[in-house]
């Protein structure tokens, strides 16, 4: 099926059919959206028609080696938030720093606001915790327990100076309206999304329908959309990485944190090449 | 409705079939990638979609139809039973009886829904008359205790948990032998959410239910689930005797086909559906009218036995 065509004058759309279609299925056992797995595809092919095969070169292989670049372009942040250095500032400005974490159910947004407390710690930063969520049963205790392990205190009413506050809101469709005010009026330093690496196929929903309710719903004309995304439960994907390479390709924002267990030291950086490797093999 | 846009896909894709002059091999091939990227997109496992593919052709194999068969009707046919294999398991869950103590047992990943279920579904049946109770086994997660509490305490069900204790088969064991005494026949046990990866955690589940011997354990699940569904679903099955499915947080945009996997890796059938945070939000779930549902047809569910 892949036969060298080294020789032939320019590769067009049909050479490449095979290869590609056999890539985008291996994208999809890895659960990348099946969407993202297309767009992908096609633009290796725009990139790869009417290029010359290198000789002794397979159409798979030189396929391969164009998707690998397009996944590393797309995985690597263009902008890169150092939270630590902005906490720093607005420390020297007095003014705390304001991290919101949105997400729908379950993802695990209050188990690694904790964790991202408690890197903040190790950081010899002050850290308080918000728990906006007073919907569901047993939200407030969860983070209160959280709170207590970590000996960081919980943001009831007004405003402390300098510390780093971590604000949990979930976004349910009803809560939608309060939450953009939320961020509209706080004005918060970082809007992270969490999302887990279990979801398949919703992951494109979640995060684009959220940026579009962040746009609509917002009062002012210059809106606050997603900064960075958290991707958590990676422990329990095996291979199955592809929600990264969703979640990144629809957002544009980068993948700031990876949790990887329920303990408060499972907290990674993503690692591009490994994710790459996996998602080719 | 569930799994709505996989049944548009899967008429539209039958429907443009219809409308072909000749039914050739092209005709079939479109037909069947239209509707293997339709269950692609809804989550349903890769492999389990391309056996089906594969099956499909074999029923169909356009070269031995002799003249005047209806090809149509036999594609259309061979669809309708693949998908019914793939979602019915073939026998009942257990179902339990009123007034006759039964224990069940949830389990499933972090944050599937499965303490937010319990509540549902003793409520469900405490709406109908039975004596429900909730037993917290569930030592792992922060306010865990308080949540199954709270909830509890909203629906008037009765609820055994501790603060202080830390193994969960302890804390099931006292909880199911105290709801036994008071006569209580639903004593629902929820447990921590766990994943396969992760050893220790299979094992305490699996000590939980040798210990309270349930008479039905369900895997629930959360509808947005991608690829890892079957794997994880498969694990869960081979620990505990998972006997049936709850998919949860039907109320959002997910597709739901992970929960297709799952009834497939656990052989065990949805028995209803989560569509929403309150207690009332949830439905029970039958697969013969969901099948015919799920492909638009009235017309289809006659011509099986035509
Ligand atoms: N294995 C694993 N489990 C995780 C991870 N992060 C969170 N969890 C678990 O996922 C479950 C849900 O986590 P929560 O933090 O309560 O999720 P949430 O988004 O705040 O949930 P709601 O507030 O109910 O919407 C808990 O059992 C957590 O322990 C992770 O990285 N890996
Ligand atoms: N929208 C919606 N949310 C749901 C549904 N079922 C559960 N949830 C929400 O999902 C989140 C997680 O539910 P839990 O019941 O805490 O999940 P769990 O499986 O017990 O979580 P762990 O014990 O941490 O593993 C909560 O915010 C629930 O309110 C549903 O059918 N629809
Ligand atoms: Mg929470
Ligand atoms: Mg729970």
């Amino acid at each position: 099926m892949f036969q060298s065509i080294a020789g032939k004058a320019n590769l067009e759309k049909a050479d490449l059919e095979p290869a590609l279609k056999a890539l985008k299925d291996r994208l999809m056992t890895k659960n990348v959206a099946e969407e993202i797995a297309e767009k992908l595809c096609e633009s290796v092919a725009f990139s790869l028609v009417g290029k010359k095969l290198a000789s002794f070169t397979r159409v798979s292989s030189t396929v391969q080696a164009a998707m690998e670049d397009a996944l590393v372009r797309i995985l690597t942040p263009r902008r890169s938030i150092d939270i630590l250095r902005d906490v720093h500032v607005s420390k020297e400005q007095r003014k705390p720093y304001v991290v919101v974490f949105v997400g729908v159910n379950g993802v695990g947004k209050s188990t690694n606001l904790a964790k991202v407390a408690y890197w903040l710690q190790q950081h010899d930063i002050n850290v308080m915790m918000a728990a906006c969520d007073t919907f569901r049963s047993g939200a407030v205790e969860q983070l209160r327990t959280h709170a207590r392990r970590l000996q960081i205190p919980i943001f009831e009413k007004g405003y402390e100076k300098d510390p780093a506050i971590l604000v949990e809101c979930r976004t349910m469709n009803l809560l939608m309206r309060a939450l953009s005010k939320l961020i509209y009026v706080n004005s918060p330093d970082l809007v992270l999304f969490v999302g887990e690496a279990l979801v398949g196929n919703d992951a494109v929903d979640q995060l684009s329908k959220f940026n579009h309710k962040l746009a609509d719903l917002s009062p002012s004309p210059t809106p606050r959309l997603i900064d960075g995304i958290l991707l958590t439960k990676f422990d329990t994907i095996d291979d199955k990485v592809g929600a990264a390479l969703s979640m990144v390709y629809i957002s544009g924002a980068p993948v700031m944190f990876v949790g990887c267990g329920q303990s408060y030291t499972d907290l990674k950086k993503l690692n591009v090449k490994s994710i790459v490797k996996t998602l080719l093999k | 409705m569930v799994l709505a846009e996989l049944g548009g896909s899967i008429s539209r894709a039958l429907q443009q079939m219809s409308n072909a002059t000749i039914i050739d091999e092209k005709v079939l091939n479109d037909c069947l990638n239209e509707i293997t990227r339709a269950l692609l997109q809804s989550d349903v496992q890769f492999k389990l979609v391309r056996d089906m593919q594969a099956n499909i052709k074999k029923i169909v194999n356009l070269d031995d139809l002799a003249a005047g068969h209806n090809k149509r009707r036999i594609i259309q046919q061979a669809i309708f039973t693949e998908l019914c294999k793939m979602l019915d398991p073939g026998k009942p869950s257990f179902t339990p009886k009123k007034s006759k103590p039964s224990v069940v047992m949830f389990v499933g990943l972090q944050g599937s829904g499965k303490t937010t279920t319990c509540t549902k579904y003793a409520y469900y049946h405490q709406k109908k008359g039975w004596k429900p109770a909730l037993v917290c086994a569930d030592t792992f997660r922060a306010g865990a205790f308080d949540q199954l509490k709270q909830n509890a305490t909203k629906a008037k069900i009765p609820f055994y948990g501790s603060y202080m204790e830390s193994d969960p088969v302890k804390i099931a064991v006292e909880g199911v032998e105290r709801f036994k005494k008071e006569n209580c026949d639903l004593i629902i046990v929820d447990t921590s959410g766990r994943h396969k990866q992760e050893v220790a955690l299979f094992e305490e589940m699996r000590q939980v239910s040798e210990a309270t011997k349930p008479d039905l354990v369900i895997f629930v699940m959360d509808s947005s689930i991608g690829q890892a569904a079957f794997d994880q679903a498969q694990a869960f099955k081979q620990s505990v005797a998972v006997g049936a499915v709850i998919v949860t947080k039907m109320d959002g945009h997910a597709k739901g086909g992970g929960a297709l996997s799952a009834v497939a890796a656990t052989k065990s059938p949805v028995i209803f559906i989560g569509t929403g945070e309150h207690m009332d939000e949830f439905e029970t779930f039958d697969v013969k009218p969901f099948v015919s549902r799920l492909l638009g047809m009235g017309d289809l569910s006659g011509f099986m036995d035509k």
